[in-house]
């Protein structure tokens, strides 16, 4: 059990490292209040890049997708961002799981 | 409006259910042992394990909030893969060990021969309820934060529909207990370990997720199928239903094996624990 816990902290202590800065392709989004904009989004196939979220809204928005194996809170007016290694080409989709019943977006794999 | 309100009801009922069900049905399990100084003690790791996991909760809520952009994504996804796949560990170890000591357990602690055996679980109980609560508190804590710090609706009736969301967690609770009091044990015993070794599937799913997005664990096809047309995964239900059992409508093979395994797994498990209770 204190393996465990000594793991669970460590872990914590490495999430809480600044992020580094990465030169990857980098598409935005905004979330506002449970709209979202674009509502669909152009992606490249097989490599990775990264998702900037601008929460300009007053709530708290939480990127979610189990497609794209992510979720994130973003608290209102801040950035945050997702890093996706690779998918396949397809579409994708993804909500915001603190306003769940916004129109979802789709992203576009080519 | 009622819609901006009914989502905030959903979310916050829903981030709680989990952790809710966890505690519920252990709490349940412990007040079936009856008034042993062995059960209240493991009510009290239970319950000292929920405060902890509410303090912690508040701590990751702030940090998300606050320092959301000074931390690594990477950092991140270790720390939930780490976080859902030791929760899942314990869910299906506190199955296995009820169902092997569910019926003697009061008989074996006073003969003192489980005794020591029970410590260790006791910690266990400690840790899952700590999770559970730390996990999905956090993300009520950020988002009830959000209302308090002031929506663009009426903040007033935001304050009561979040009220309205907790009052339904707790009244799923006292369901649960409810449930472990007047049904027949064997009927409860059985819906609530097939509940939380669904809850640990879906935990197991999202470990693997956060493994596959830091590049761990590979993906090993496209996805085999697509059943979103029935049920999808992302939305109010389908995401709910996929927290609760881990169903994904487009399943790549890597999912589809790792949900396989672990159910084998947890079935041979249960197999060879009721085999030896037997004997």
């Amino acid at each position: 059990m204190r393996v465990v816990l000594f793991a669970a902290f460590a872990s914590l202590i490495v999430a809480t490292m600044p992020a580094r800065a990465e030169d990857l392709p980098t598409f935005k989004v905004g979330m506002k209040d449970g709209v979202i904009t674009p509502l669909r989004l152009e992606v490249p196939a097989d490599k990775p890049f990264k998702i900037e979220i601008h929460n300009t809204g007053t709530t708290p928005a939480e990127f979610e997708s189990l497609e794209l194996r992510k979720e994130k809170v973003v608290a209102p007016g801040a950035v945050s961002f997702v890093v996706i290694k690779r998918v396949s080409k397809g579409e994708y989709k993804f909500f915001d799981d603190f306003h769940p019943n916004a129109p979802q977006v789709t992203v576009v794999a080519k | 409006m009622s819609g901006q309100l009914g989502q905030i009801v959903f979310v916050v009922w829903r981030e709680s259910v989990e952790a809710l069900l966890v505690v519920g049905i252990l709490n349940a399990w412990l007040a079936h042992q009856g008034k042993t100084p062995e059960a209240a003690r493991g009510k009290r790791f239970l319950w000292a394990g929920v405060s902890v996991g509410v303090i912690l909760a508040v701590v990751l809520a702030a940090m998300l909030l606050f320092f959301g952009e000074l931390l690594s994504d990477d950092g991140q996804e270790l720390f939930q893969a780490s976080m859902v796949l030791v929760a899942a560990a314990l869910i299906v170890q506190m199955v296995v060990w009820m169902r092997r000591h569910g019926r003697t357990l009061k008989r074996e602690l006073e003969e003192g021969a489980a005794r020591s055996m029970a410590e260790a679980r006791w910690w266990g109980l400690f840790v899952l309820a700590l999770l559970a609560v730390a996990r999905e508190g956090s993300e009520t804590v950020v988002f009830l934060y959000g209302i308090l710090a002031g929506g663009h609706i009426d903040t007033g009736s935001s304050i009561g529909a979040a009220a309205l969301g907790g009052v339904l967690a707790v009244a799923t609770y006292w369901l649960l207990q409810l449930g472990g009091r007047y049904l027949s044990w064997r009927l409860f015993f059985r819906v609530t370990e097939i509940m939380l070794l669904l809850l640990a599937a879906s935990l197991v799913m999202s470990g693997i997720d956060h493994l596959i997005s830091l590049g761990i664990v590979p993906v090993l096809s496209r996805p085999l199928w697509d059943t979103s047309g029935v049920l999808e995964d992302g939305g109010a239900f389908g995401g709910f239903v996929s927290g609760l059992t881990g169903y994904r409508a487009r399943p790549d093979l890597t999912s589809l094996i790792t949900y396989a395994v672990y159910w084998l797994f947890v079935i041979l498990l249960l197999r060879r624990t009721t085999a030896k209770k037997a004997a």
